[in-house]
Protein backbone atom coordinates (compact mmCIF):
# COMPACT_ATOMS: atom_id res chain seq x y z
CA UNK A 1 0.00 0.00 0.00
CA UNK A 2 0.84 3.37 -0.95
CA UNK A 3 0.78 6.50 1.16
CA UNK A 4 -1.67 9.17 -0.49
CA UNK A 5 0.72 11.05 -1.61
CA UNK A 6 3.43 8.85 -3.67
CA UNK A 7 -0.91 7.17 -5.19
CA UNK A 8 -0.78 11.13 -6.52
CA UNK A 9 2.72 11.31 -7.80
CA UNK A 10 1.89 8.34 -9.57
CA UNK A 11 -1.34 9.71 -11.10
CA UNK A 12 0.63 12.42 -12.13
CA UNK A 13 2.93 10.55 -13.30
CA UNK A 14 0.68 9.03 -15.73
CA UNK A 15 -1.09 12.01 -16.96
CA UNK A 16 1.77 13.52 -18.06
CA UNK A 17 3.37 9.96 -20.00
CA UNK A 18 -0.15 9.82 -21.21
CA UNK A 19 0.29 13.31 -22.21
CA UNK A 20 4.04 12.87 -24.02
CA UNK A 21 3.76 9.49 -25.41
CA UNK A 22 0.14 8.65 -26.00
CA UNK A 23 -1.94 8.85 -28.92
CA UNK A 24 -5.71 10.48 -29.71
CA UNK A 25 -8.25 8.51 -28.98
CA UNK A 26 -9.73 9.14 -32.77
CA UNK A 27 -8.31 7.74 -34.73
CA UNK A 28 -6.68 5.08 -32.90
CA UNK A 29 -9.03 3.79 -30.25
CA UNK A 30 -11.76 4.75 -32.02
CA UNK A 31 -10.73 2.51 -34.86
CA UNK A 32 -10.69 -0.52 -32.50
CA UNK A 33 -13.60 0.22 -30.85
CA UNK A 34 -15.58 0.83 -34.07
CA UNK A 35 -15.01 -2.58 -35.41
CA UNK A 36 -15.78 -3.80 -32.08
CA UNK A 37 -18.94 -2.47 -32.03
CA UNK A 38 -19.81 -3.89 -35.53
CA UNK A 39 -18.51 -7.38 -34.27
CA UNK A 40 -21.33 -6.98 -31.27
CA UNK A 41 -24.15 -5.27 -33.95
CA UNK A 42 -23.44 -8.30 -35.95
CA UNK A 43 -23.37 -10.74 -33.66
CA UNK A 44 -27.20 -9.40 -32.25
CA UNK A 45 -28.36 -9.39 -35.69
CA UNK A 46 -26.90 -13.58 -36.37
CA UNK A 47 -28.62 -14.55 -33.09
CA UNK A 48 -31.74 -12.68 -34.24
CA UNK A 49 -31.90 -14.34 -37.47
CA UNK A 50 -30.84 -18.11 -36.08
CA UNK A 51 -33.88 -17.67 -33.53
CA UNK A 52 -36.05 -16.42 -35.74
CA UNK A 53 -35.51 -18.63 -38.84
CA UNK A 54 -35.32 -21.93 -36.91
CA UNK A 55 -38.93 -21.32 -35.29
CA UNK A 56 -42.64 -21.16 -36.11
CA UNK A 57 -45.23 -18.49 -35.67
CA UNK A 58 -47.02 -21.33 -33.41
CA UNK A 59 -45.43 -21.33 -29.79
CA UNK A 60 -45.64 -24.72 -30.04
CA UNK A 61 -43.48 -25.53 -33.12
CA UNK A 62 -39.92 -26.86 -30.52
CA UNK A 63 -42.36 -28.56 -29.03
CA UNK A 64 -39.62 -29.55 -25.96
CA UNK A 65 -37.78 -26.85 -24.46
CA UNK A 66 -34.56 -27.67 -26.77
CA UNK A 67 -36.14 -28.61 -30.20
CA UNK A 68 -35.48 -25.14 -31.45
CA UNK A 69 -31.79 -24.03 -31.68
CA UNK A 70 -32.47 -20.74 -29.59
CA UNK A 71 -35.91 -21.66 -28.24
CA UNK A 72 -39.37 -20.79 -29.55
CA UNK A 73 -40.84 -17.13 -30.25
CA UNK A 74 -42.83 -16.91 -27.46
CA UNK A 75 -44.31 -19.65 -25.09
CA UNK A 76 -48.37 -19.83 -24.71
CA UNK A 77 -49.86 -16.85 -23.64
CA UNK A 78 -49.72 -16.30 -20.03
CA UNK A 79 -52.62 -18.23 -17.75
CA UNK A 80 -52.67 -17.48 -14.17
CA UNK A 81 -54.94 -20.24 -13.72
CA UNK A 82 -52.59 -23.12 -14.74
CA UNK A 83 -50.44 -24.67 -12.09
CA UNK A 84 -48.48 -27.11 -14.09
CA UNK A 85 -45.87 -24.40 -15.43
CA UNK A 86 -42.10 -24.74 -13.88
CA UNK A 87 -40.93 -21.19 -13.60
CA UNK A 88 -37.93 -20.19 -14.93
CA UNK A 89 -35.72 -16.69 -14.82
CA UNK A 90 -33.65 -15.30 -17.64
CA UNK A 91 -30.37 -16.90 -18.34
CA UNK A 92 -28.26 -14.80 -16.07
CA UNK A 93 -30.85 -15.08 -13.11
CA UNK A 94 -29.90 -18.89 -13.45
CA UNK A 95 -27.13 -18.70 -10.84
CA UNK A 96 -29.51 -17.23 -8.01
CA UNK A 97 -32.24 -19.80 -8.95
CA UNK A 98 -29.98 -22.18 -8.73
CA UNK A 99 -28.07 -20.88 -5.45
CA UNK A 100 -31.89 -21.16 -4.21
CA UNK A 101 -31.96 -25.11 -3.98
CA UNK A 102 -29.55 -24.84 -1.69
CA UNK A 103 -31.28 -23.19 1.31
CA UNK A 104 -33.97 -24.85 2.31
CA UNK A 105 -37.73 -23.02 3.50
CA UNK A 106 -38.15 -20.96 5.50
CA UNK A 107 -35.05 -21.23 7.82
CA UNK A 108 -32.52 -19.96 5.71
CA UNK A 109 -34.42 -19.34 2.33
CA UNK A 110 -33.87 -15.40 2.72
CA UNK A 111 -29.80 -16.47 2.75
CA UNK A 112 -30.31 -17.26 -0.46
CA UNK A 113 -33.06 -15.05 -2.02
CA UNK A 114 -31.68 -12.15 -0.66
CA UNK A 115 -28.38 -12.68 2.39
CA UNK A 116 -25.97 -13.81 -0.20
CA UNK A 117 -26.61 -11.21 -3.47
CA UNK A 118 -26.42 -8.44 -0.95
CA UNK A 119 -22.70 -9.43 0.50
CA UNK A 120 -22.21 -10.05 -2.88
CA UNK A 121 -23.10 -6.63 -4.93
CA UNK A 122 -21.65 -4.86 -0.88
CA UNK A 123 -18.67 -7.16 -1.64
CA UNK A 124 -18.24 -5.49 -5.45
CA UNK A 125 -19.19 -2.34 -4.25
CA UNK A 126 -16.37 -2.00 -1.89
CA UNK A 127 -13.59 -3.83 -4.00
CA UNK A 128 -11.50 -0.87 -4.57
CA UNK A 129 -11.43 0.15 -0.77
CA UNK A 130 -10.98 -3.46 -0.06
CA UNK A 131 -7.95 -3.73 -2.51
CA UNK A 132 -5.87 -1.18 -1.43
CA UNK A 133 -2.81 -1.96 -3.04
CA UNK A 134 -1.42 0.06 -5.88
CA UNK A 135 -0.43 -3.35 -7.78
CA UNK A 136 -1.41 -3.68 -10.89
CA UNK A 137 0.17 -6.94 -12.57
CA UNK A 138 -2.13 -10.01 -12.21
CA UNK A 139 0.58 -12.46 -11.24
CA UNK A 140 1.29 -10.57 -8.25
CA UNK A 141 -2.27 -9.72 -6.95
CA UNK A 142 -2.72 -13.98 -6.04
CA UNK A 143 -5.22 -13.20 -3.34
CA UNK A 144 -7.59 -10.76 -5.74
CA UNK A 145 -7.06 -13.80 -8.84
CA UNK A 146 -7.94 -16.34 -6.56
CA UNK A 147 -10.87 -14.94 -5.66
CA UNK A 148 -11.79 -14.23 -9.15
CA UNK A 149 -11.23 -17.32 -10.30
CA UNK A 150 -13.28 -18.79 -7.43
CA UNK A 151 -16.33 -16.45 -8.18
CA UNK A 152 -16.70 -16.78 -11.89
CA UNK A 153 -16.22 -21.03 -11.40
CA UNK A 154 -18.55 -20.92 -8.30
CA UNK A 155 -21.26 -18.43 -11.15
CA UNK A 156 -20.01 -20.54 -13.85
CA UNK A 157 -21.04 -23.77 -11.75
CA UNK A 158 -24.41 -22.37 -10.67
CA UNK A 159 -25.61 -20.97 -14.23
CA UNK A 160 -24.26 -24.45 -15.71
CA UNK A 161 -26.99 -26.24 -13.23
CA UNK A 162 -29.54 -23.60 -13.24
CA UNK A 163 -29.77 -24.12 -17.25
CA UNK A 164 -29.68 -28.21 -16.99
CA UNK A 165 -31.79 -28.68 -13.66
CA UNK A 166 -33.80 -31.15 -14.47
CA UNK A 167 -38.12 -30.80 -14.57
CA UNK A 168 -40.28 -33.07 -13.21
CA UNK A 169 -42.68 -33.43 -16.27
CA UNK A 170 -46.15 -34.02 -15.18
CA UNK A 171 -46.76 -37.39 -16.46
CA UNK A 172 -43.37 -38.65 -15.61
CA UNK A 173 -44.57 -37.76 -11.90
CA UNK A 174 -48.02 -39.14 -12.06
CA UNK A 175 -46.02 -42.68 -12.97
CA UNK A 176 -44.75 -42.50 -9.63
CA UNK A 177 -47.58 -42.59 -7.55
CA UNK A 178 -48.60 -45.74 -7.45
CA UNK A 179 -44.96 -46.92 -6.02
CA UNK A 180 -45.75 -43.68 -3.32
CA UNK A 181 -48.80 -45.76 -2.14
CA UNK A 182 -46.87 -48.39 -1.78
CA UNK A 183 -44.09 -46.98 0.11
CA UNK A 184 -46.11 -44.29 2.27
CA UNK A 185 -49.11 -47.23 2.95
CA UNK A 186 -51.63 -45.61 1.63
CA UNK A 187 -53.09 -47.96 -1.07
CA UNK A 188 -56.24 -48.36 -0.26
CA UNK A 189 -57.02 -44.79 0.73
CA UNK A 190 -58.92 -43.09 -2.57
CA UNK A 191 -58.62 -39.82 -1.48
CA UNK A 192 -55.13 -39.18 -0.79
CA UNK A 193 -54.18 -41.60 -3.80
CA UNK A 194 -56.14 -38.74 -6.04
CA UNK A 195 -54.63 -36.24 -4.10
CA UNK A 196 -51.41 -37.72 -5.06
CA UNK A 197 -52.56 -37.81 -8.67
CA UNK A 198 -53.57 -33.66 -8.25
CA UNK A 199 -49.87 -33.20 -6.39
CA UNK A 200 -48.20 -34.70 -9.17
CA UNK A 201 -50.51 -32.85 -12.33
CA UNK A 202 -50.62 -29.55 -10.23
CA UNK A 203 -46.83 -28.30 -10.48
CA UNK A 204 -46.47 -29.25 -6.84
CA UNK A 205 -42.94 -30.90 -7.88
CA UNK A 206 -41.33 -28.05 -10.27
CA UNK A 207 -40.57 -26.75 -6.71
CA UNK A 208 -41.34 -29.32 -3.70
CA UNK A 209 -39.34 -32.87 -3.82
CA UNK A 210 -41.22 -36.10 -2.94
CA UNK A 211 -39.19 -39.61 -2.44
CA UNK A 212 -37.16 -38.36 -4.86
CA UNK A 213 -38.90 -36.43 -7.32
CA UNK A 214 -39.27 -33.30 -8.31
CA UNK A 215 -37.61 -30.13 -8.56
CA UNK A 216 -36.01 -29.16 -5.36
CA UNK A 217 -36.60 -25.32 -6.31
CA UNK A 218 -36.45 -21.66 -4.54
CA UNK A 219 -36.08 -23.45 -1.55
CA UNK A 220 -39.46 -25.84 -1.32
CA UNK A 221 -38.63 -28.45 1.28
CA UNK A 222 -38.82 -32.07 0.60
CA UNK A 223 -42.50 -33.55 1.55
CA UNK A 224 -41.94 -37.16 1.39
CA UNK A 225 -42.49 -37.07 5.66
CA UNK A 226 -44.72 -33.59 5.52
CA UNK A 227 -47.81 -35.98 7.39
CA UNK A 228 -45.66 -36.32 10.65
CA UNK A 229 -45.48 -32.35 11.58
CA UNK A 230 -49.04 -32.48 12.75
CA UNK A 231 -50.66 -30.11 10.61
CA UNK A 232 -53.67 -32.23 10.29
CA UNK A 233 -56.10 -32.57 6.86
CA UNK A 234 -57.81 -29.08 7.46
CA UNK A 235 -54.11 -27.42 8.49
CA UNK A 236 -52.31 -28.25 5.13
CA UNK A 237 -55.35 -27.13 3.68
CA UNK A 238 -55.90 -23.83 4.34
CA UNK A 239 -52.02 -23.46 4.11
CA UNK A 240 -52.06 -24.45 0.25
CA UNK A 241 -54.97 -22.73 -0.59
CA UNK A 242 -53.07 -19.41 0.45
CA UNK A 243 -49.34 -19.63 2.02
CA UNK A 244 -48.75 -15.87 2.59
CA UNK A 245 -51.72 -16.45 5.47
CA UNK A 246 -48.39 -18.08 6.91
CA UNK A 247 -45.59 -16.02 6.03
CA UNK A 248 -44.64 -17.82 3.25
CA UNK A 249 -44.57 -15.14 0.38
CA UNK A 250 -42.78 -17.60 -2.12
CA UNK A 251 -44.95 -20.37 -2.71
CA UNK A 252 -47.94 -19.02 -4.78
CA UNK A 253 -51.77 -19.37 -3.96
CA UNK A 254 -53.39 -22.53 -4.96
CA UNK A 255 -56.61 -22.06 -4.21
CA UNK A 256 -58.10 -21.92 -7.60
CA UNK A 257 -57.56 -25.96 -7.72
CA UNK A 258 -60.97 -25.93 -6.00
CA UNK A 259 -61.88 -27.45 -2.42
CA UNK A 260 -62.23 -30.59 -3.43
CA UNK A 261 -59.12 -30.97 -5.21
CA UNK A 262 -56.76 -28.98 -1.95
CA UNK A 263 -58.79 -31.36 -0.03
CA UNK A 264 -57.27 -34.24 -1.41
CA UNK A 265 -53.99 -32.90 -1.66
CA UNK A 266 -53.97 -32.51 2.14
CA UNK A 267 -55.52 -35.73 2.68
CA UNK A 268 -52.52 -37.06 0.56
CA UNK A 269 -49.91 -35.14 2.07
CA UNK A 270 -51.31 -35.94 5.83
CA UNK A 271 -50.86 -39.37 4.91
CA UNK A 272 -47.47 -38.74 4.02
CA UNK A 273 -45.27 -40.47 6.94
CA UNK A 274 -42.49 -41.11 5.48
CA UNK A 275 -41.16 -43.97 3.59
CA UNK A 276 -41.64 -47.24 5.56
CA UNK B 1 -1.45 43.23 -60.11
CA UNK B 2 -0.46 39.92 -59.44
CA UNK B 3 -0.04 40.28 -56.44
CA UNK B 4 -3.40 41.65 -55.65
CA UNK B 5 -4.94 39.01 -58.05
CA UNK B 6 -3.29 36.19 -55.86
CA UNK B 7 -4.61 37.84 -52.69
CA UNK B 8 -7.42 38.40 -54.14
CA UNK B 9 -8.41 34.79 -54.82
CA UNK B 10 -7.12 33.58 -51.11
CA UNK B 11 -9.29 36.16 -49.41
CA UNK B 12 -12.21 34.47 -51.62
CA UNK B 13 -11.17 31.50 -50.59
CA UNK B 14 -11.00 32.85 -46.99
CA UNK B 15 -14.33 33.99 -47.35
CA UNK B 16 -15.81 30.55 -48.19
CA UNK B 17 -13.83 28.97 -45.84
CA UNK B 18 -14.88 31.09 -43.14
CA UNK B 19 -18.60 30.35 -44.43
CA UNK B 20 -18.25 26.94 -44.00
CA UNK B 21 -17.02 27.19 -40.31
CA UNK B 22 -19.37 29.46 -39.51
CA UNK B 23 -22.37 27.19 -38.48
CA UNK B 24 -19.43 25.65 -36.14
CA UNK B 25 -18.13 28.82 -34.84
CA UNK B 26 -21.77 30.07 -34.04
CA UNK B 27 -22.10 26.67 -32.13
CA UNK B 28 -19.08 26.38 -30.84
CA UNK B 29 -19.16 30.59 -29.54
CA UNK B 30 -22.55 29.91 -27.88
CA UNK B 31 -22.21 26.19 -26.07
CA UNK B 32 -18.60 25.39 -26.09
CA UNK B 33 -20.10 21.68 -27.69
CA UNK B 34 -17.52 21.85 -30.34
CA UNK B 35 -14.64 22.55 -28.22
CA UNK B 36 -15.36 19.41 -25.78
CA UNK B 37 -16.35 16.85 -28.88
CA UNK B 38 -12.93 17.47 -30.21
CA UNK B 39 -11.52 17.27 -26.58
CA UNK B 40 -12.90 14.09 -26.22
CA UNK B 41 -12.04 12.43 -29.47
CA UNK B 42 -8.06 14.06 -29.44
CA UNK B 43 -7.33 13.64 -26.22
CA UNK B 44 -4.39 10.99 -25.36
CA UNK B 45 -5.00 7.54 -24.19
CA UNK B 46 -1.76 5.40 -23.64
CA UNK B 47 -0.19 4.21 -26.55
CA UNK B 48 -0.29 0.66 -25.62
CA UNK B 49 -3.99 0.15 -24.65
CA UNK B 50 -5.37 -2.94 -25.48
CA UNK B 51 -8.38 -5.11 -27.70
CA UNK B 52 -9.67 -5.69 -24.33
CA UNK B 53 -10.28 -2.39 -23.46
CA UNK B 54 -12.93 -2.02 -26.31
CA UNK B 55 -15.61 -3.75 -24.50
CA UNK B 56 -16.80 -0.51 -22.54
CA UNK B 57 -17.81 0.90 -25.86
CA UNK B 58 -19.23 -2.03 -27.07
CA UNK B 59 -21.12 -2.19 -24.19
CA UNK B 60 -22.29 1.27 -24.84
CA UNK B 61 -23.21 -0.20 -28.58
CA UNK B 62 -25.35 -2.85 -27.00
CA UNK B 63 -27.11 -0.18 -24.91
CA UNK B 64 -27.93 1.71 -28.00
CA UNK B 65 -28.98 -1.28 -30.18
CA UNK B 66 -31.46 -1.85 -27.53
CA UNK B 67 -32.61 1.82 -27.17
CA UNK B 68 -33.39 2.17 -31.27
CA UNK B 69 -34.51 -1.62 -31.03
CA UNK B 70 -37.04 -0.39 -28.04
CA UNK B 71 -38.32 2.73 -29.29
CA UNK B 72 -39.41 0.63 -32.60
CA UNK B 73 -40.30 -1.82 -30.17
CA UNK B 74 -42.78 0.27 -28.20
CA UNK B 75 -44.37 1.56 -31.42
CA UNK B 76 -46.33 -1.56 -32.11
CA UNK B 77 -46.87 -3.33 -28.54
CA UNK B 78 -49.96 -3.01 -26.27
CA UNK B 79 -48.85 -3.06 -22.49
CA UNK B 80 -52.33 -5.00 -21.53
CA UNK B 81 -52.87 -8.25 -20.94
CA UNK B 82 -55.51 -8.90 -22.74
CA UNK B 83 -53.80 -7.56 -25.88
CA UNK B 84 -50.10 -7.48 -25.01
CA UNK B 85 -49.59 -11.25 -26.53
CA UNK B 86 -51.45 -10.75 -29.60
CA UNK B 87 -48.98 -7.63 -30.02
CA UNK B 88 -45.83 -9.75 -29.61
CA UNK B 89 -47.42 -12.25 -32.26
CA UNK B 90 -48.31 -9.41 -34.37
CA UNK B 91 -44.45 -7.20 -34.33
CA UNK B 92 -43.17 -11.16 -35.06
CA UNK B 93 -45.21 -12.70 -37.18
CA UNK B 94 -46.74 -9.77 -39.39
CA UNK B 95 -44.94 -6.48 -39.27
CA UNK B 96 -42.14 -6.04 -41.87
CA UNK B 97 -38.55 -6.59 -40.13
CA UNK B 98 -40.34 -6.66 -36.85
CA UNK B 99 -39.08 -10.26 -36.22
CA UNK B 100 -35.52 -8.42 -36.96
CA UNK B 101 -36.31 -5.86 -34.49
CA UNK B 102 -37.58 -7.91 -31.70
CA UNK B 103 -35.04 -11.08 -32.34
CA UNK B 104 -32.06 -8.01 -32.17
CA UNK B 105 -34.47 -6.60 -28.49
CA UNK B 106 -34.01 -10.12 -27.11
CA UNK B 107 -31.00 -11.21 -28.13
CA UNK B 108 -28.93 -7.96 -27.30
CA UNK B 109 -30.59 -7.74 -23.99
CA UNK B 110 -28.16 -11.22 -23.22
CA UNK B 111 -25.18 -9.19 -25.06
CA UNK B 112 -25.44 -6.12 -23.17
CA UNK B 113 -25.56 -8.17 -19.70
CA UNK B 114 -22.42 -10.59 -21.22
CA UNK B 115 -20.19 -7.54 -22.21
CA UNK B 116 -20.79 -5.86 -19.04
CA UNK B 117 -19.62 -8.77 -17.08
CA UNK B 118 -16.37 -8.73 -19.45
CA UNK B 119 -15.56 -5.31 -19.48
CA UNK B 120 -16.07 -6.09 -15.30
CA UNK B 121 -13.79 -8.70 -15.33
CA UNK B 122 -11.74 -6.85 -17.86
CA UNK B 123 -11.14 -3.95 -15.42
CA UNK B 124 -10.76 -6.09 -12.76
CA UNK B 125 -7.86 -7.78 -14.35
CA UNK B 126 -6.27 -4.54 -15.19
CA UNK B 127 -6.91 -3.01 -11.56
CA UNK B 128 -8.24 -0.31 -13.22
CA UNK B 129 -10.61 -0.13 -10.18
CA UNK B 130 -7.93 1.43 -8.14
CA UNK B 131 -7.02 5.39 -7.08
CA UNK B 132 -8.63 7.50 -8.46
CA UNK B 133 -11.20 5.16 -10.21
CA UNK B 134 -13.04 3.90 -7.49
CA UNK B 135 -15.97 5.83 -7.65
CA UNK B 136 -16.14 4.63 -11.53
CA UNK B 137 -16.04 1.29 -10.37
CA UNK B 138 -19.12 2.00 -8.07
CA UNK B 139 -21.06 3.70 -10.77
CA UNK B 140 -20.02 0.39 -13.13
CA UNK B 141 -21.64 -2.42 -10.32
CA UNK B 142 -24.53 -0.11 -9.92
CA UNK B 143 -24.70 0.51 -13.70
CA UNK B 144 -24.83 -3.82 -14.11
CA UNK B 145 -27.29 -4.12 -11.21
CA UNK B 146 -29.66 -1.48 -12.70
CA UNK B 147 -29.24 -3.26 -16.41
CA UNK B 148 -30.11 -6.87 -14.52
CA UNK B 149 -33.42 -5.03 -13.26
CA UNK B 150 -33.48 -3.79 -17.13
CA UNK B 151 -33.70 -7.44 -18.25
CA UNK B 152 -36.01 -8.64 -15.45
CA UNK B 153 -38.65 -6.25 -15.86
CA UNK B 154 -38.35 -6.58 -20.17
CA UNK B 155 -38.63 -10.50 -19.63
CA UNK B 156 -42.44 -9.88 -18.12
CA UNK B 157 -43.57 -7.94 -21.47
CA UNK B 158 -44.36 -10.57 -23.95
CA UNK B 159 -47.00 -11.82 -21.32
CA UNK B 160 -46.62 -15.46 -22.48
CA UNK B 161 -46.24 -18.66 -19.84
CA UNK B 162 -42.53 -18.09 -19.31
CA UNK B 163 -42.70 -14.45 -18.59
CA UNK B 164 -45.94 -14.43 -16.53
CA UNK B 165 -44.30 -17.51 -13.96
CA UNK B 166 -41.31 -15.92 -14.34
CA UNK B 167 -41.99 -12.70 -12.97
CA UNK B 168 -44.33 -14.29 -10.34
CA UNK B 169 -41.70 -16.22 -8.72
CA UNK B 170 -38.99 -13.29 -8.91
CA UNK B 171 -41.70 -10.72 -7.12
CA UNK B 172 -42.06 -13.66 -4.38
CA UNK B 173 -38.53 -13.73 -4.12
CA UNK B 174 -38.37 -10.01 -3.62
CA UNK B 175 -40.88 -10.60 -1.16
CA UNK B 176 -38.74 -12.61 1.25
CA UNK B 177 -36.34 -9.60 2.07
CA UNK B 178 -36.42 -8.45 5.17
CA UNK B 179 -38.56 -5.25 6.15
CA UNK B 180 -38.51 -3.63 3.17
CA UNK B 181 -39.56 -7.13 0.75
CA UNK B 182 -43.22 -6.71 1.34
CA UNK B 183 -43.54 -3.31 0.44
CA UNK B 184 -41.44 -4.02 -2.80
CA UNK B 185 -42.77 -7.34 -3.60
CA UNK B 186 -46.97 -5.07 -3.19
CA UNK B 187 -44.98 -2.10 -5.73
CA UNK B 188 -43.61 -4.23 -8.34
CA UNK B 189 -47.39 -5.97 -8.47
CA UNK B 190 -49.09 -2.89 -8.19
CA UNK B 191 -51.78 -4.47 -5.77
CA UNK B 192 -52.21 -7.73 -4.10
CA UNK B 193 -52.18 -10.24 -7.44
CA UNK B 194 -49.96 -9.71 -10.57
CA UNK B 195 -52.31 -8.21 -13.07
CA UNK B 196 -53.20 -5.35 -15.47
CA UNK B 197 -51.07 -3.10 -13.39
CA UNK B 198 -48.39 -5.34 -12.94
CA UNK B 199 -47.85 -5.23 -16.59
CA UNK B 200 -47.68 -1.65 -17.57
CA UNK B 201 -45.56 -0.92 -14.20
CA UNK B 202 -43.21 -2.93 -15.67
CA UNK B 203 -43.84 -1.52 -18.85
CA UNK B 204 -42.92 1.83 -17.66
CA UNK B 205 -40.09 1.09 -15.36
CA UNK B 206 -38.49 -1.12 -18.45
CA UNK B 207 -39.16 1.75 -20.95
CA UNK B 208 -38.56 5.50 -19.06
CA UNK B 209 -37.40 4.20 -15.06
CA UNK B 210 -34.87 2.06 -15.51
CA UNK B 211 -33.54 3.76 -19.07
CA UNK B 212 -33.58 6.67 -17.76
CA UNK B 213 -31.45 5.99 -15.07
CA UNK B 214 -29.28 3.93 -17.01
CA UNK B 215 -28.45 6.80 -19.41
CA UNK B 216 -27.74 9.16 -16.26
CA UNK B 217 -24.93 6.41 -15.14
CA UNK B 218 -23.59 5.77 -18.20
CA UNK B 219 -22.91 9.51 -18.88
CA UNK B 220 -21.37 9.94 -15.37
CA UNK B 221 -19.08 6.50 -16.16
CA UNK B 222 -18.13 8.46 -19.53
CA UNK B 223 -17.59 11.39 -17.59
CA UNK B 224 -15.28 9.73 -15.16
CA UNK B 225 -13.43 7.52 -18.30
CA UNK B 226 -13.03 10.79 -20.11
CA UNK B 227 -11.63 12.81 -16.69
CA UNK B 228 -9.57 10.45 -15.48
CA UNK B 229 -8.23 8.51 -18.14
CA UNK B 230 -7.72 5.02 -19.77
CA UNK B 231 -5.32 2.48 -17.74
CA UNK B 232 -2.27 1.03 -19.48
CA UNK B 233 -2.75 -3.03 -19.35
CA UNK B 234 -0.46 -3.72 -16.56
CA UNK B 235 1.98 -6.23 -17.83
CA UNK B 236 2.67 -3.47 -20.53
CA UNK B 237 5.99 -2.57 -20.45
CA UNK B 238 5.57 0.92 -21.20
CA UNK B 239 2.26 1.83 -18.68
CA UNK B 240 1.77 5.34 -18.22
CA UNK B 241 2.88 6.31 -14.98
CA UNK B 242 4.83 2.91 -14.65
CA UNK B 243 8.27 4.51 -13.25
CA UNK B 244 7.00 7.30 -10.76
CA UNK B 245 8.05 5.64 -7.36
CA UNK B 246 11.60 4.77 -9.38
CA UNK B 247 12.34 8.40 -10.62
CA UNK B 248 13.81 10.32 -7.84
CA UNK B 249 15.94 9.72 -4.81
CA UNK B 250 12.69 7.88 -3.00
CA UNK B 251 13.49 3.58 -2.51
CA UNK B 252 12.54 1.39 -6.03
CA UNK B 253 9.75 0.12 -4.27
CA UNK B 254 8.86 -2.08 -7.98
CA UNK B 255 12.50 -2.42 -8.64
CA UNK B 256 12.00 -6.23 -8.82
CA UNK B 257 10.30 -5.87 -12.29
CA UNK B 258 14.22 -5.24 -13.66
CA UNK B 259 12.26 -2.82 -15.95
CA UNK B 260 14.61 -0.11 -15.97
CA UNK B 261 13.57 3.12 -17.01
CA UNK B 262 16.27 3.80 -19.82
CA UNK B 263 14.80 0.12 -21.46
CA UNK B 264 11.23 1.27 -21.24
CA UNK B 265 11.70 4.67 -22.79
CA UNK B 266 14.01 3.24 -26.04
CA UNK B 267 11.21 -0.09 -26.58
CA UNK B 268 8.76 2.86 -26.48
CA UNK B 269 10.68 5.12 -29.07
CA UNK B 270 10.73 2.57 -31.52
CA UNK B 271 7.19 1.46 -31.38
CA UNK B 272 5.28 4.08 -30.36
CA UNK B 273 7.31 6.98 -32.47
CA UNK B 274 5.31 6.18 -35.56
CA UNK B 275 1.58 6.30 -33.93
CA UNK B 276 2.62 10.00 -33.26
Amino acid sequence: MMSLEERRAQFTKYKQDVKDRGKPFYPFAMFHDTIMSLVVVSIIIALACVWYFTSGEDPNTCGGKDSCLLGPRYAEPADPGTTNFVPRPDWYFYFLFYLLRIFKWPNSVILGTVGIPTILLIILIMMPFLDLRRERRVLRRPVAVVAAILTVLSMGVLTYKGATAKEALASEVKAAVPQWAQKQGFTNNKEAVAGANAFATSGCTACHTYLGTGGGNLGAPDLSAEGTKGKGVQGLQTYISDPSKFGNNVMPKFASLGDTTLHQIATFLDASKGPK
Amino acid sequence: MAVSQRSGKSSRRRQMEAAMTYPIDWLEERSGLVGGIRYFLFRKVPGDTNWMQTLGSATLTAFIVQAITGVILAMYYKPDPNSAYQSIQHITNDVTLGWLVRGMHKWGASLFIILMFFHMARVFLFGAYKYPRELNWIVGVILLATGMMEGFTGYLLPWDQTAYWATVVGINLNGTAPILGPFLAQFLRGGAEIGPDTLSRFYSMHMLLIPGGLIGLIGLHLYLVVRLGVTSPPWSKDAAGMEATTNGAGPATNGRTGLTRPAARGTWRRNGGDAE
